[in-house]
Order: C-alpha cells, then sequence, then structure tokens
C-alpha cells in the first residue's frame, strides 16, 4: 500500500495563532477520515472567519490539544523558526519479533505535513526607543491586520488544499477496521525537544524502526 | 459502517439506493447551511459529545454515517427531485429579495408609493425581482452499464436492476470501497459548504434579532441554465472529482460566487421608504440646475455650498449629490455577483437601465459604501431616457423623483448656501410626466421662453415680470449642471415619473417657461402682489431708473452677470412695440416707465458709472412691476422722439459697454 504524502502550504503566524490554526488543519484533516458514525460540530475560529468542523470525539479534542501545548512549549524555546506538524494514519499490523523490528508494525498510508514559520511580533518597547511618531503604532496596527488576513487566506488555501487532496486519492484508504468515530488511527508529530532539525530526524528514524516498509514513497 | 445491506436486498437495489442515499445526503448537506433557520431544526446539534452517538442517532441519520440536523426543506426537495429518476440534480442557491421588499413596503408610511423604475411594473417594484444565484451545486451519477473486459463477476446493473452475475464477497469488497469513497467525499462537502463566501451569509441572515431584506433560497431541479460570460467571469468553481465504481460514476460540482462578504454586512434593520409629498421633481428638467455651472460673478463657485434642505433631504446626511447607491442591502457587492438571471453581488440591472442606487435620497446611507463597490457607477447619460426596470433591488427604494438638489441661483452670493430668499430655487412642475433629457427641456425651455415673451396683455402683466426674470436667468445658465445633481438627473431620466404638485415657493424660471403656455399654469405670484412687487432683478449694466420711481417698494438686491442684463435690456429694446402717438394704447404703455425722461437720463447715468464700477456688484434696481396705472400717459410727439432719442443712447450704450 503506497503511502500519500500532502505537503501543505506554508503558513506564517505568530505564537498566539498557533493553536487556531493547529486546531483548524488538524480537525479538518482528521475530520475527512473519522469514517464512522459522526455527528460533526461547527467551530467558529476565534481570530479567523473561518468555520471548520470537529469530529464530536471528546478524545479527538483532547489528543490534538495536548500536542498542541506541546508544541506551543517548544516554540517558545525555539523562536521565529520553520517547523513541521506531521499528522500520520496508519495501520496497525501484528508482526512476529524480530531482532530489528518491534511486534506492532505500523503502516502508514498517509501523512500531512503542516508547514508553520513562527514569527516574533515586533513589540511595542522598540517604537518607544527609536522615538517613532505615534503613527508607528497605527503602522504596526495595519500591518498586523494586514498579515492577519493575509494568514487567513493561507489558512483557507489550505483548507481548499486539504478538500482537494482527500478527494483526488481516495484508493490508498484502508478498510475500515472498526465502528469508532476515529476509524483509523493516527499519530501527531511536532519537533521534538531537542535540537529541532536532530529531533525531527530521530522521529523519522524511530518510525522507519518500527515498519518494515519504507514510511515515505513520494 | 450501517449494518450489511446485502442480507435481503439484491446488488442493484443496494447499490440504488446508496445512489440515492448520496444524493439526499447531499442536499441535505448543502441544504442544511443554506436555508433559512425556519427550514431546519435549529437545536444544538451536538448536545452531548461524550454521549454515545447510536443513542441519540435516529435512523435516517444513519446514511453514510453522517450524523445531520433535521431539515424538512433538504427533504421536501429531495423527494421533489426523487420523481425525476436519479437525474442530474441542479441544486441553485438564491439569494432573494423579494419578500423582504414586500415586507418593506407594506410597512411605508403615507399613500405615495415609491414610483417603480421600470415602465408598467408594480408601483412597489415587486414585480422585478432581485435572484442572485450564489451558487449551484450539481450532483449527478453516471451508470455505467457496460462492464469491463474480463470481469465477468463485475456488476453490470444500471439503476434499472438488471441482475448479473456475481460473486457476493467481490460485490462486498466493491460495496464497501465505494461506501468508504462516497463518505469522504460528504464529508469534504460538509467542509466546503462551510468554506464557501455564501455560509457566511447564511450565518448573517439567520441572526437572531435582525431583518435583512434578502432570505437564501434554493431551486432544484433537473437542468442547469447556462450562465452568461459576465456571470461566468463572477464565479470561481470546483469539482470534487469524480467517484468511479464498476457500476458507475459519482460527481459533484460547485459554482460559487466569489464574494458575498457585502451583503452578509446588510443593514440590520428594516428598510424606512421614504415618501415624498412634496416632490419638486428631477433636476434633470429643473431648469434652475443648468445654472450651476454659469460662471456668474461674485456667486458661490461651487455647487455644493449650496446645501438647500428640501423636504425630500431630510435624512440624508450624506452629499445628496453623491453617486453611491441607496443601499437597501449592504453590499454586498462585494456579496453576490450574479449569475443567469442574476448577478451577485450586483442585482439585475436592465441593459438599458444605469442604477437607480446612485440615488441616495433614502436612508440607507449606512451601506452605501458597501453597496457602491458592488453596483458600479452608473453612466450618467442623459441620453438615456428609457425608463428601466427596477430589477435593481434598490430601485423600489430609491426615490427617483425624490433626490435632494441644492441649486445655486446665480444672482445670490455663494456664501447663503443657496438659501430661499424670495425666490425658490426648487423647480416647479406641473403634475403630469415628464421625462426628457435635460437637453430637450433647454430647448423646450427656450422655446417657451420665446412665445411666452410675446404675451403682452394687461392679464399678464404679473407673467411680464416673471418672464423677464426667467429670461435672465435663462440667459445666464447656458452651462450644464454639474455632476452634483447627476444622480438626480440620471434618476429622472430613467424614469418616468410624474411630476408632484406644485411647490408654491418654487421658482425655477426655466420650469415657468416650460409650463407658460399651458393654460393651467399657474403663477405662484399671481395673487401675492407683494411678492410681485417685491421681486426686483438687478443688472449691473441696467441703471434703468425705472425700478426705483415705479418701484417703490422693497427691492431685492439680485446679482446678476452684466450679460444676463444686457440681453434682457437688448431683448426689451428689440421686443419693444413700436412708439405710437395713440397714447392709449396699453401695450405701448407697458414699455413706458413713469417718467422716462428722467429715467432714461438716470439710465444712461449709470450706464456711464457702471464702467467704472465692478459689474458683480448690483448697483441700482430694476424694478420690472409694471402697473396698468402707469402705463396710461399722454404724450406728445415731442416726447416721442425724446424717448426715441433715448433709447438710442441707451442701446449704443449698451452695446458699447457689452462690447468693452
Amino acid at each position: 500500500m503506497n503511502c500519500e504524502v500532502c505537503q501543505l502550504k506554508e503558513l506564517v503566524l505568530e505564537p498566539l495563532e498557533i493553536r487556531e490554526v493547529l486546531r483548524c488543519v488538524l480537525h479538518t484533516i482528521v475530520f475527512h477520515r473519522a469514517l464512522g458514525l459522526v455527528r460533526p460540530k461547527d467551530v467558529d475560529c476565534e481570530l479567523f472567519e473561518i468555520t471548520y468542523v470537529h469530529c464530536g470525539d471528546a478524545d479527538l479534542d483532547k489528543k490534538i490539544e495536548e500536542k498542541i501545548d506541546q508544541f506551543m512549549i517548544w516554540v517558545e524555546k525555539h523562536p521565529n523558526r520553520k517547523c513541521q506538524v506531521s499528522l500520520s494514519f496508519y495501520e496497525v499490523k501484528n508482526k512476529q519479533p524480530t531482532w530489528f523490528s518491534n511486534r506492532i508494525e505500523r503502516l502508514y498510508w498517509e501523512q500531512w505535513h503542516i508547514n508553520l514559520h513562527v514569527v516574533t511580533p515586533k513589540t511595542h518597547g522598540k517604537s518607544h526607543h527609536s522615538k517613532v511618531p505615534v503613527n508607528s503604532e497605527e503602522d504596526v496596527l495595519k500591518e498586523s491586520s494586514s498579515r492577519r488576513a493575509a494568514l487567513e487566506d493561507s489558512l483557507r488555501e489550505v483548507l481548499f488544499h486539504i478538500i482537494k487532496f482527500v478527494n483526488d486519492k481516495k484508493d490508498h484508504i484502508p478498510p475500515i477496521p472498526n465502528n469508532e468515530v476515529i476509524s483509523f488511527p493516527y499519530e501527531i508529530s511536532i519537533p521534538s525537544s531537542s535540537d529541532s532539525s536532530f529531533g525531527w530526524h530521530t522521529d523519522v528514524l524511530k518510525r522507519m524502526l518500527q515498519t518494515s516498509h519504507p514510511s515515505m514513497l513520494s | 459502517m450501517a449494518s450489511s445491506p446485502f442480507k435481503s436486498a439484491s446488488e442493484p437495489a443496494v447499490l440504488e439506493k446508496l445512489i440515492t442515499d448520496f444524493f439526499a445526503k447531499s442536499v441535505h448537506v448543502i441544504l442544511e447551511s443554506r436555508s433559512s433557520a425556519r427550514n431546519y431544526n435549529a437545536e444544538p446539534f451536538n448536545s452531548s459529545p461524550s454521549s454515545s452517538p447510536s443513542l441519540n442517532i435516529r435512523p435516517g441519520e444513519k446514511r453514510i454515517n453522517l450524523a445531520l440536523r433535521d431539515c424538512p426543506t433538504a427533504l421536501e426537495s429531495f423527494d421533489m427531485w426523487r420523481q425525476s429518476n436519479l437525474e442530474p440534480l441542479v441544486l441553485d442557491i438564491v439569494l432573494d429579495r423579494r419578500k423582504s421588499i414586500r415586507n418593506a413596503n407594506c410597512a411605508s408610511p403615507g399613500g405615495i408609493f415609491v414610483r417603480n423604475l421600470s415602465s408598467g411594473r408594480d408601483e412597489f417594484g415587486r414585480l422585478n425581482r432581485s435572484e442572485t444565484i450564489v451558487e449551484r451545486w450539481i450532483v449527478q451519477y453516471e451508470s455505467q452499464s457496460i462492464s469491463q473486459p474480463g470481469r465477468e463477476s463485475s456488476y453490470r446493473g444500471s439503476k434499472k436492476g438488471s441482475r448479473a452475475t456475481y460473486h457476493s464477497s467481490e460485490f462486498q469488497i466493491m460495496y464497501k470501497k465505494a461506501y468508504r469513497k462516497i463518505m469522504v467525499l460528504l464529508r469534504s462537502l460538509y467542509v466546503m459548504v462551510r468554506l464557501l463566501p455564501t455560509f457566511k451569509l447564511f450565518r448573517d441572515l439567520n441572526a437572531s434579532g435582525q431583518v435583512h431584506p434578502y432570505i437564501l433560497s434554493h431551486r432544484i431541479s433537473s437542468i442547469a441554465e447556462p450562465f452568461s460570460r459576465e456571470e461566468d467571469a463572477l464565479m470561481s468553481q470546483h469539482d470534487f472529482g469524480q467517484l468511479e465504481f464498476s457500476f458507475g460514476k459519482l460527481s459533484i460540482f460547485v459554482a460559487y460566487l466569489k464574494t458575498l462578504e457585502d451583503l452578509s454586512s446588510g443593514p440590520s434593520t428594516p428598510i424606512s421608504t421614504e415618501f415624498i409629498m412634496d416632490y419638486v421633481g428631477s433636476p434633470v428638467v429643473d431648469p434652475l440646475k443648468r445654472l450651476l455651472s454659469l460662471p456668474t460673478a461674485g456667486s458661490a463657485p461651487s455647487h455644493a455650498s449650496f446645501s438647500r434642505q428640501h423636504s425630500w433631504s431630510n435624512d440624508h446626511e450624506e452629499t445628496p449629490f453623491s453617486p453611491t447607491p441607496s443601499p437597501t442591502y449592504s453590499d454586498s457587492q462585494a456579496l453576490y455577483h450574479n449569475l443567469n438571471p442574476c448577478l451577485p453581488p450586483r442585482y439585475i440591472l436592465p441593459k438599458n437601465s444605469t442604477t437607480l442606487c446612485s440615488i441616495s435620497c433614502v436612508s440607507f446611507a449606512g451601506n452605501a459604501k458597501n453597496i457602491s463597490e458592488y453596483w458600479p457607477s452608473p453612466p450618467f447619460s442623459p441620453s438615456s431616457s428609457s425608463p428601466s426596470s427596477p430589477t435593481h433591488p434598490y430601485s423600489a427604494f430609491s426615490q427617483s423623483e425624490g433626490a435632494s438638489v441644492s441649486i445655486p441661483l446665480p444672482w445670490q452670493k455663494g456664501s447663503d448656501g443657496g438659501q430661499n430668499q424670495g425666490l425658490s430655487p426648487s423647480p416647479y412642475y406641473k403634475s403630469k410626466r415628464e421625462g426628457r433629457p435635460s437637453q430637450v427641456d433647454t430647448l423646450r425651455a427656450q422655446e417657451n421662453t420665446t412665445s411666452a415673451l410675446k404675451k403682452f396683455s394687461p392679464e399678464n402683466k404679473p407673467q411680464l415680470k416673471i418672464e423677464s426674470s426667467r429670461f435672465m436667468e435663462f440667459q445666464t445658465s447656458m452651462v450644464p449642471p454639474k455632476i452634483e445633481s447627476t444622480g438626480r438627473e440620471l434618476n429622472s431620466l430613467r424614469t418616468p415619473y410624474s411630476p408632484p404638485q406644485i411647490s408654491s415657493r418654487s421658482s425655477s424660471k426655466l420650469s415657468f417657461m416650460d409650463e407658460f403656455d399651458d393654460s393651467d399654469f399657474i403663477c405662484p405670484f399671481a395673487e401675492d402682489d407683494e411678492v410681485s412687487n417685491s421681486f426686483r432683478v438687478e443688472s449691473a449694466v441696467s441703471n434703468d431708473c425705472f425700478a426705483e420711481n415705479l418701484c417703490p417698494k422693497k427691492s431685492m438686491a439680485i446679482r446678476r452677470s452684466p450679460d444676463a442684463a444686457v440681453g434682457e435690456l437688448v431683448w426689451m429694446l428689440r421686443s419693444a412695440p413700436p412708439l405710437r402717438l395713440n397714447n392709449s394704447n396699453p401695450l405701448r404703455s407697458k414699455q413706458v416707465f413713469k417718467d422716462e425722461v428722467s429715467s432714461q437720463k438716470n439710465l444712461q447715468g449709470r450706464i456711464e458709472n457702471t464702467k467704472e464700477d465692478d459689474l458683480n456688484k448690483v448697483d441700482g434696481t430694476l424694478c420690472l412691476d409694471i402697473t396698468a396705472s402707469d402705463l396710461f400717459k399722454s404724450r406728445t410727439a415731442a416726447d416721442a422722439f425724446k424717448e426715441l432719442q433715448t433709447y438710442k443712447n441707451i442701446r449704443e450704450l449698451i452695446l458699447k459697454h457689452g462690447g468693452s
């Protein structure tokens, strides 16, 4: 089975916007893969004029919030950096334990990479020190609003990209294993607390050891 | 997944049910977030997130594992479509303004209706519906009757249910795969519906406590009417792709308006249509409008400064001449670009018409800006005289006749803002239809002026004064009015309206000329001798002392251009009847002043002094108040000759002065 990978458009955002953006994207992706009996729930973004959909599964909401919190901690330690949050769907297959593999095998059949570029907003203290006239605050507000609008447009594009991807590729979806709301097991990966690049590679190696097939074929 | 459908039903029936459920669910997903609030169960959808879905799921909701709120409209609509035997389902989401117009008009006060801008239409304009297709969803299924070679066990059946040989296990696999794809498709449809601009409009329209002039409705059919090129240009499209199965193909396609945001911020208060009782007509036929751009010496340079408060300008905080449309709906132009038959965010507009929304006379100023974004500025062409059907959503509310007009009086100083100072600048119209371009009215005015001025009779003595004043003003009004009154002008061009009753204070002189030949014409000054006597026209050139001697009453300082004064005097001289020995001739008497010799001498003196004075200043008074008693004077031949000589001298001076 092929593993379909979807690289979403990079979103430039501030730390305060990370939570809303990740909620919107992650819930939208999971909703498309929650093939159990779902009672969708509309959620309005607090920062954007976007309404996304929740599956209505409390466990899912909890897991997503936990991951977002962890990611926020990481962002605080690594400000102004480009990072990636991944959402992967896999199948669990039992396998005979060997020397190089675990008993449980995960077959990733789909991976979503949410690319983020977290930027630190300009503080007001700088403007005071530079003796900038009062109009600079207005300019900052205008710049902030324009940036927020651009982010909203980008986020909308990302959602459209998700919709397009899920409709273009359906053949790789495995059979539904259970009657749960979230039909397929999933995994949300964030950059490691250690060095970002090294930590990311560690996660990839760890995933590769868990599976006998390459995790990324495209 | 739902219980196996293979227990009792045959495979064709199972597939047909799957397809039918797909169609029903699609309609349900779309209309759940597109129909008005009354059409669906607005109860909290997810009352208990932690509760087991199976306990709260009604039987119908289990279809395709997507539990939705009850939407009777969707069910009814789908039932109607179901009869078409699974033909392509075309679902148009329409933004309709009809009901709101009806409600608003019924609530309007007064007995005067707002004239519909289209000819032959309902006075309330309800016949001109304003519908905008904001979305068009096409859901279709193409059965595949030809099976692929080599796959004998594949299902060949069509919706008609032809039984074919198959293995149940393979059919189950195929069915489950199709089921998964359909579930994914419906989920993406559910998400997509909430990302489109119409969803926000839907939320705004269904907001509690808000009264919007628009409602979202829908139409289901099997045929999709093609859009025009313009409509296509305004639409964006999204194809959900095709789900290919061995038994057929399923597809969903949507075309939607790109921007609907402005309409979503529509007015939250009911439309308050204002009815103007004392309509004074459009500036197009208002002769005073022609005086706007005249370079009157000393007068206010900008017509905008003459903000005369008319009866129709009660709530017009905005510039009455602003070309922004009257927003009965917000915008949203941005809101809605239109399809066939309508363009969203614009509304239906006849091809030969310009939007009447440019008239900002109604109290929809709050959304004028929004509307202007989507409603292009109308081409202010005086040639467009044909009335337009008010398919424009604002047409029924725009005051085609009652647009506020700021008419600067050429004889007035600019600082007064065009306030009425004895002569009301508002036009004077008979209560009859007039919908001609301003150019035609100008010609008519000229003709009427000439014919009117030829009438000299004792009975028309009050009119003589008016005629003279009219002529003066007509002479000064040689430049078309400026843009300030364009909206009103445009409005009047487009509407075959019937001018309201005459305003007693209106004194549009050129309009008087138009009506001069009318036997029913009533001179506003006819019954008011004081007004007529106090009507004075000052000329920078004319030093006629006639006024001083014959009009001892108050004189109104009126600024006039020297050209106008010269023209008037020249006209007077040219049109003066020949001198006659019969002194009792009343016609002659009208040309004679009480003390002609002295007045003529004074006139000569004044003409000479005028060369030194500022022509823009009003020096003397010219009283045209000619009474019968003053005209009848016995004269000798010597007096006549003296008078003739005086006239000649005056003429020479005037011509000389005019030439300089």
